[in-house]
């Protein structure tokens, strides 16, 4: 079977310092796939790689059989990526940010309502939608970016921390849109420095630590190897 | 293409915003206002001037005086028989600035060839430029007297000679000559019309800049820290486009504020100096400019138009380049900021500097920077030097499009999000 995402032996360097240290790891089609690690660990690099804005220094990443570097055009129209912290555009309404992400993708007017239909549906901000980004609160935003980064169906979504700041029922409704969009058949790669909401999301996670990913499996797995309550006394026993 | 027009619209949308708008809207009717204001006051200023006048001599000769006074075009109140204080109260009641008393035995001590004091009254009641008008009417009234008066003594004492030819046996004939024209002109006249005509430009085009750098910069800048540029650039978006059109909204937005800074300066101008551009303004100055050749036809005013908004351009260029070096929109204020220098130092060295003569070294720097060119461009249009202005266009053409490969390289690598450039540390990291 095709996978949907394989990373090998990636390198990043920024300048002399080495971010990313030679990672591999592979996603399938439809799963919900999670870089766990703690700040600096390289998780949002790999993910800028992976969305074709950085250039990795060395190493393959392939998506949906398409090659990072030679294929970044074709990738482009099949992914999202929200990144870390993102905000929108402050003087535009929400609608309006939709329209404007929409006419990006959409190749026509039909397919184009489409996905602001769909967006406007996942958001959940009802009339607010016809207010200024600016006077949004966080959760809003992030609810609106989240609806705009799968309102096109992406065949992977890149999701960059994206309930970190949110607070506990924020967070549980943008966890509940991802799981929903991935049943239907999206594959997703999230990050988080949160170690235990993750379980509750993912099928699989990598735990990645100063650019390196030291173990890959499912939350379950990693917690019987370790013997281990959650998946942050994996963690600790794992950066030991 | 049709990516390009959706980020146009969204720039646009982001950048043309009430907020940005009104502060200009506002100045200009600032300059509207004062232009209507000062014109009015001018005209004032240029009405016949109202002089009261004590007559205590009551002779002939103090008759000459408020004769002459009448035919310079003073509008005169004659009082006699009142003190000076109440010549002083009346003057007050009917707002006249100046009032004048002529003594008992004027005309027998001016028969008797001793200077006379002539006691003025000089009624200040603000230190405004147009309250100061009042000010020189005592002395153009002081002038008018003297005139009249030694023009009678003169041709009392001496029968049968004009005396305008013994008081000045000479007088100017100017002529000027621009290039291979000549025309009989004073040199005073030509130059001020060129100052009326082009000093307005370059405080546009300053403003516009300022403006403009400030604008495209923070909307970079802002793209950067809001992650909105990841996204766009995680799209099937080209790098190319992105430039693009960041470039062209901010260069429509420029030309509007330009076009919008013109139109309140003309008025402005036009009320400050009673000038006014449309009308014929004294038919023989208006003959000489044209024999001249310094109208600036439609070639020149085009070509003035191409350099001043290449400027702008690439104001911009420099500008989108250093927003995307900055890491938040703070930074990114502090970066442009110094492009106002970039365009006041040629523009000083141009006007205080003859280049022709200048050492070639100052001549090349001068020549080196891109905003120099408009400041050029004015002068040789005038002269009609329409080559040196094309070959300036085109180091500008040159300039920019260097720029804006710049700014693609810098889109299309890594570096849109690794740069961070900081005065602090040394360059880049
Ligand atoms: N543009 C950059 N220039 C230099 N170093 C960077 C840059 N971006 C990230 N780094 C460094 O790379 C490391 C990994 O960062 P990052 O991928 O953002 O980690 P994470 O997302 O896991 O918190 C950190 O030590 C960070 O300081
Ligand atoms: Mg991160």
């Amino acid at each position: 079977m095709e996978q949907a995402l394989v990373v090998e032996e990636l390198r990043k360097n920024y300048g002399r310092y080495e971010a990313v240290k030679g990672i591999s790891f592979s996603v399938q089609p439809g799963e919900i796939f999670a870089l766990i690690g703690p700040n600096g660990a390289g998780k949002t690099t790999t993910l800028r790689i992976i969305a074709t804005i950085l250039a990795p220094s060395s190493g393959q990443v392939r998506v949906y059989n398409m090659s990072i570097g030679r294929d970044n055009e074709k990738i482009r129209q099949n992914i999202s990526y929200l990144p870390e912290e993102a905000g929108a555009y402050k003087n535009l309404t929400g609608i309006g940010y939709l329209r404007f992400m929409a006419d990006i993708f959409a190749s026509d007017q039909r397919s184009r309502q489409e996905y602001v239909d769909t967006a406007v549906a996942i958001c959940g901000l009802k009339n607010r939608l016809n207010d200024k980004i600016g006077s949004y609160s966080k959760g809003m935003t992030r609810k609106l970016l989240l609806a705009r980064s799968i309102m096109t169906k992406p065949k992977l979504a890149i999701l960059d921390e994206p309930t970190s700041g949110l607070d506990v029922l924020n967070a549980l409704e943008i966890r509940q849109t991802i799981k929903e969009y991935a049943k239907a058949g999206m594959t997703v790669l999230v990050s988080s420095h949160n170690m235990l909401e993750i379980e509750y999301l993912c099928e699989r996670v990598a735990i990645i630590d100063r650019g390196v990913i030291h173990q890959i499996g499912t939350p379950t797995e990693l917690k019987t190897k370790y013997q281990a309550g959650n998946l942050e006394e994996v963690f600790a026993e794992v950066a030991k | 293409m049709r990516r390009f027009i959706t980020l146009l619209k969204k720039e646009l949308r982001e950048q043309l915003t009430w907020q940005m708008i009104l502060p200009f809207l506002l100045v200009v009717l600032v300059f509207l206002f004062i232009g209507n204001l000062t014109g009015k006051e001018t005209k004032k200023a240029l009405a016949p001037q109202k002089i009261a006048v004590l007559d205590e001599d009551r002779t002939p000769v103090s008759q000459t005086v408020i004769d002459s006074l009448t035919q310079s075009n003073f509008n005169v109140r004659t009082y006699t028989g009142i003190t000076e204080s109440s010549l002083v109260a009346s003057a007050k009641n009917e707002g006249i600035a100046t009032a004048l008393v002529i003594p008992a035995g004027f005309e027998a001590e001016i028969a008797g060839n001793r200077s006379q004091p002539l006691t003025v009254y000089n009624i200040i009641r603000n230190f405004s430029f147009t309250g100061s008008v009042g000010n020189r009417v005592a002395s153009q009234a002081l002038d008018t007297i003297n005139e009249a008066l030694s023009n009678q003594l003169i041709a009392q004492k001496i029968s049968g000679i004009d005396p305008l030819q013994l008081k000045k046996p000479v007088f100017p004939k100017n002529f000027v000559i621009i290039g291979a024209r000549t025309a009989a002109v004073s040199p005073d006249q030509v130059t001020g019309f060129i100052m009326s005509q082009t000093t307005f430009l370059p405080i546009v085009m300053f403003l516009v800049i300022v403006i403009a750098a400030q604008m495209i910069a923070v909307s970079v800048a802002a793209e950067k820290e809001n992650k909105t540029l990841e996204t766009l650039l995680s799209t099937p978006i080209s790098r190319t486009a992105l430039v693009f059109a960041k470039m062209t909204a901010a260069g429509i937005v420029s030309l509007m504020i330009a076009v919008i800074y013109m139109f309140g300066f003309r008025y402005y101008m036009n009320g400050v100096t009673g000038f006014n551009a449309g009308e014929a303004f004294n038919p023989e100055m208006a003959a000489a400019i044209q024999q001249l050749g310094l109208m600036l036809d439609l070639p020149a005013y085009i070509l003035l138009g191409i350099s001043l908004f290449l400027s702008i351009l690439i104001a911009l260029a420099i500008s989108l380049i250093l927003g995307a070096s900055a890491e938040d929109v703070k930074k990114a204020q502090g970066l442009v900021a110094p492009i106002t220098f970039l365009i006041m130092i040629p523009y000083f060295l141009t006007m205080f500097i003859d280049l022709e003569g200048a050492s070639p070294l100052l001549k090349y720097f001068v020549y080196f920077i891109p905003f120099s060119h408009p400041f050029l461009a004015a002068p040789n249009l005038f002269i009609h030097n329409y080559l040196s202005v094309i070959y300036g266009i085109l180091y500008q053409t040159v300039f920019f499009m260097i720029l804006v490969a710049a700014a693609t390289r810098i889109f299309a690598t890594d570096r849109i999000l690794t740069l961070k450039l900081n005065f602090k540390k040394s360059g880049f990291k």
